[in-house]
């Protein structure tokens, strides 16, 4: 299982994260992205020494200053699930990737020129 | 493949960056060592008391911070009286310092 498709499933639920300076982030994830940048909604944001809280309505992280992210630990089984769902619905293997969309866009175009002739 | 596919779902000890221990169960790990762990747990290390351990839950640890992975022996692991054991934290790691 890769880490950013956990991270995907994740979305709409709340995790905490701490930067590499140790300020915590506590919120629901909103979006994140293969950079691991990430957006969280109804935020508390606590100081590394754990003595300053403050609230924020939304925040953005730049994914390059995360240490770590904890999750409910339920979301493991979600990604299964999910991943079971894509391959019944589509068939073929290896998830939602880039690979994959190319070759179904080539196939399109492949049509085309045979109509033409 | 990375050698550390080897690990997955295996218990596996992590050195963060920070001079942090974590045990945890492998799910996952990409290209850039970011890594899921499982039902993991922090071994806190002090001179004066036992080895506390810390529950966290399901964890991703971003790679940037991650120094080593290891295989956890479940044998040896289990036989050790943490509660006895003293020893000092371990200091973060600096670059280039």
């Amino acid at each position: 299982m890769l880490p950013l498709s956990l991270m995907n499933t994740a979305k709409g639920r709340p995790i905490q994260v701490e930067l590499k300076n140790g300020e915590t982030y506590n919120g629901h994830l909103m979006q994140c992205d293969n950079f691991m940048n990430l957006t969280l909604r109804e935020v508390i944001q606590t100081s590394a020494d754990g003595e300053k809280f403050w609230r924020l309505s939304e925040c953005y992280i730049r994914g390059n200053t995360v240490k770590y992210l904890q999750m409910p630990p339920e979301i493991l089984d979600l990604v299964k699930e999910e991943r079971f769902q894509h391959r019944s619905g589509r068939g073929g293997r290896g998830g939602q990737r880039g690979g994959r969309g190319r070759g179904g866009q080539r196939g399109t175009w492949g049509g085309r020129g045979l109509t033409l002739n | 493949m990375s050698e550390i596919q080897a690990y997955v779902n295996e218990r596996v000890l992590v050195v963060t960056s920070d001079g942090r221990v974590i045990v945890g169960t492998l799910k996952g790990f990409d290209q850039v060592t970011n890594i899921v762990l499982a039902d993991c747990q922090e071994r806190i290390f002090s001179p004066d008391d036992g080895v506390e351990m810390a529950p966290l839950g399901l964890y991703f640890i971003r790679g940037d911070n991650i120094a080593v992975v290891g295989l956890v022996d479940q044998e040896q692991d289990s036989s050790l009286q943490f509660g006895a054991l003293r020893a000092q934290p371990l200091p973060e790691i600096l670059h280039g310092a």
